[in-house]
């Protein structure tokens, strides 16, 4: 028999007989109601309340994305309203809390993270950074769009525009409303985070490929530990040198997976894959004759045993099996940390000439930031790139504690920043060498081309799917259909 | 508020109140963003969603005509069709011999069951590790034995092998242990009756063990094939479909679509609809052979 407890208290009472009972029993039961019913009003409310905190800030203090609001102000609406509430949000003195999304899970997420709790406590205008990194920020951030929420700023590769164009506001006046100096920035670098007039990247890091070459292995191969190879034909020379079959030591340590390090390569030898204008890109992979000359290098090296046929080429060359590699700034710390004796150089020079091909990361500010938050966040990137009374700044920190070069001249100037070996190196590139990486910098298809044109190609000859030929032609029809797109 | 009370203190309809909760978390996270998924395949769609074209079909069309698609759906019917049976059978046989509750077993119970729990980036990773082609300890340990170098993460043809291995050591563990519960719940007589009748281990498990767990046998059947027809993890940590697209699965050419940078979400939502539908097909086939033989 199913019974309830409400049901066996009213049995309990009925066997008891006593209507004064009954009475207070009731009288209790409605003031456990009431009492229950504000608790779950008061509960009710704070869930909404931590749920419309979970919307994010933007509706809070902006309401609309500020793109929303210049598009009705420049329809010629009713101004008066976005405009007053804009300058309610502006004029409205008191803390700012900015919400700053990024990437950067490793080591150097510890640090940013150390660098933006400083700021939190060295800032004197009431302004807090709330920093979440994530290593599945581009669905996130796709998500917190698409929802029409998101963050304050981001930090990403500038190519995001290309991306995330609608929802990433144009900084070009930052320069006015912050100390910071646009000249002491270097001008190629700025560019890459522009479109035409507008700004939409502060500069944070410079991401250039470089060589790393072991000088134990180059010793061990007869070869000067100090004389790097200048073209891919020393490369492949040197390459079968170094070779050790014995050891299982490879001279090249080029990786079929690395779509990045395939890209600045293959630029060295036949040039962007794609350049052109708006409305007339043109895709230059079949019989690209440089593109021919580097995927027969590689085809010939895998083959003669001089290059693994691996994708994780990094940890060989951290484990000392890799002569000569190609990669980031980031190759640096498993080689430090492996205690290897390398050195660092500019990527050899090929046929298509001198080269400084890079990818620029950088700050930008989303179009759910109000305009408090947008001014907020221009404070903390003028802190970033500004010097304190030891003549240091966070940007001057990061590049030599990471190894990134500097995108400043006055962080380049800096006596740490000279003092370091690899800094020294990477920055050593030809400062008049084109920037661009294997594309046009403004053409906006560059991921498709490297997430699926330039590994298609690779994969395609390195596992002798097809020939160079073959691969390029496919390559072609695939970047073609890209570029329609554009 | 009285009212209130009154109306869902009744069990038939308090029920409602009871399955609410998860009535709403099935609606929010399945029904809902399969619902979107199927409406979002007609349209073409960025990954931020804010604009969206109707395309109809097109997407369709351009799935089966997209070669890496059709590669993504040859490589996942391979993977199941090796992943499966080994996880279905072999862990049926290594569940017999681990029934009774002795300490050995239930030792050997909580190893099998060890990789279940970890998870699929830190399994991924360690077997990226030990079987890395130069500084792999397994391929170290095969090459000092005389057996060469084996490159198990970069050979066309045997790192589908490989993949489908390190997928069914993983959850190898959760299968057995299904299983050695379903084996504990036959009747004890059964097996004595068997043995009086001078019938042996082997013919016990045929004949008595066997036909007792066949609910269960479908049921590990069932949602095995669903898992292995939506592989994605191991694949994405361990060789992300590589060498040469060899190991990329349905699911993880479909994550490629959807969230890398050159995204196309409409696109992405058909390639996961074709999947949905195999998968549901396949499925049905089964649930209604077990009734059958029910």
């Amino acid at each position: 028999m199913k019974i309830t407890i409400f049901n066996r208290e009213i049995c309990v009472c009925a066997l008891l007989d006593t209507n004064s009972f009954m009475r207070k029993k009731q009288r209790r039961n409605e003031e456990k109601m009431k009492k229950k019913t504000v608790s779950m009003l008061l509960t009710t409310a704070i869930l909404m309340t931590s749920l419309a905190g979970c919307g994010g800030g933007a509706q809070d203090t902006a309401g609309t994305p500020a793109a929303e609001t210049e598009t009705a102000q420049d329809a010629g609406g009713d101004t008066e309203e976005p405009e007053t509430e804009a300058a309610a949000q502006t004029d409205s003195a008191g803390p700012v809390k900015i919400s700053f999304w990024n990437s950067f899970t490793g080591a150097d997420g510890d640090m940013l993270t150390d660098l933006v709790n400083r700021y939190n406590e060295e800032n004197t205008d009431g302004i807090t950074v709330e920093m979440d990194i994530s290593s599945d920020f581009d669905s996130q951030l796709s998500t917190a769009f698409a929802a029409g929420t998101g963050p304050t700023m981001i930090l990403s590769s500038s190519s995001y525009r290309f991306t995330y164009g609608d929802y990433i506001q144009d900084i070009s006046d930052v320069f006015d409303k912050t100390d910071l100096d646009e000249a002491d920035f270097i001008l190629s670098y700025l560019d890459y985070c522009s479109e035409g007039d507008k700004l939409y990247f502060v500069p944070f890091q410079i991401v250039g490929y470089y060589m790393y070459w072991n000088k134990d292995l180059f010793q061990a191969a007869g070869l000067d530990p100090e004389s790097p190879p200048a073209t891919w034909d020393e490369w492949a020379a040197y390459a079968q040198k170094i070779t050790d079959e014995s050891k299982n030591v490879y001279g090249s340590g080029i990786s079929y997976d690395y779509a990045y390090q395939i890209a600045h390569i293959m630029q060295r030898f036949g040039g962007l894959a794609v350049t052109g204008e708006n409305g007339n890109w043109k895709a230059n992979f079949a019989g690209n004759s440089g593109y021919i000359d580097f995927l027969n290098m590689y085809r010939e090296m895998v083959d003669n045993g001089y290059n693994p046929l691996e994708a994780d080429t990094d940890s060989m060359a951290s484990a000392g099996q890799i002569g000569m590699t190609v990669g980031g700034p980031w190759v640096t710390a498993g080689l430090d940390t492996a205690g290897i004796n390398y050195g660092i150089g500019l990527i050899p020079t090929g046929n298509a000439g001198d080269m400084n091909s890079v990818e620029v990361l950088g700050f930008s500010v989303t179009t759910a930031a109000s305009d408090a938050e947008k001014e907020a966040a221009y404070k903390f990137i003028e802190w970033w790139n500004t010097e304190n009374a030891q003549g240091s700044s966070p940007a001057l920190e990061w590049s030599v504690a990471n190894g990134f070069p500097a995108y400043t001249y006055s962080v380049q100037e800096k006596d740490e920043y000279k003092a370091s070996a690899k800094l020294s190196a990477m920055s050593a590139a030809n400062p008049d060498a084109p920037t661009d990486f294997i594309v046009d910098s403004s053409f906006p298809g560059i991921n498709a081309v490297i997430a699926d044109v330039i590994p298609e190609m690779i994969n395609a000859v390195a596992f002798g799917e097809s020939s160079v030929e073959e691969a390029l032609e496919k390559a072609q029809t695939a970047a073609e259909k890209i570029t329609a797109n554009y | 508020m009285k009212a209130i009370m009154k109306y869902w203190n009744k069990p038939s309809r308090c029920a409602y109140l009871f399955l609410a909760p998860s009535v709403v978390l099935l609606l929010l996270f399945n029904v809902i963003p399969l619902a979107a998924a199927f409406g979002l395949s007609f349209f073409d769609v960025p990954i931020t969603m804010n604009t969206a074209r109707f395309v109809g079909l097109e997407n369709f069309t351009a799935a089966f005509l997209d070669e890496r698609f059709i590669n993504s759906l040859k490589v996942t019917a391979v993977f199941t069709l090796m992943e499966v049976p080994l996880q279905v059978f072999g862990a049926l046989v290594v569940a017999s011999f681990l029934t009774k509750n002795t300490f050995r077993n239930k030792l050997f119970r909580a190893i099998y069951f060890l990789p279940v729990i970890c998870s699929a980036t830190a399994v991924g990773i360690m077997w990226k590790m030990i079987l890395h082609s130069n500084i792999g300890f397994i391929t170290a340990v095969l090459r000092s034995m005389g057996l060469g170098k084996i490159n198990f993460l970069n050979t066309p043809g045997l790192t589908i092998f490989v993949v489908s291995f390190i997928s069914l050591w993983r959850s190898f563990g959760i299968s057995a242990i299904i299983y050695v519960t379903a084996i504990q719940q036959v009747s004890a007589s059964l097996y004595e009756a068997a043995e009086m009748d001078g019938a042996g281990k082997v013919k016990q498990f045929f004949h008595i063990t066997a036909p007792s767990i066949r609910p269960t046998f479908w049921y590990i059947l069932m949602t095995r094939f669903a898992g292995a027809l939506q592989i994605f993890d191991i694949i994405y940590i361990t060789t992300n479909g590589g060498p040469n697209y060899t190991t990329e699965s349905t699911v993880t050419y479909i994550y490629s679509r959807a969230f890398s940078s050159a995204s196309s979400m409409g696109y992405a939502s058909a390639m996961s609809v074709i999947l949905f539908v195999v998968i549901m097909a396949v499925t049905v086939f089964m649930y209604r052979r077990m009734n059958r033989e029910d």
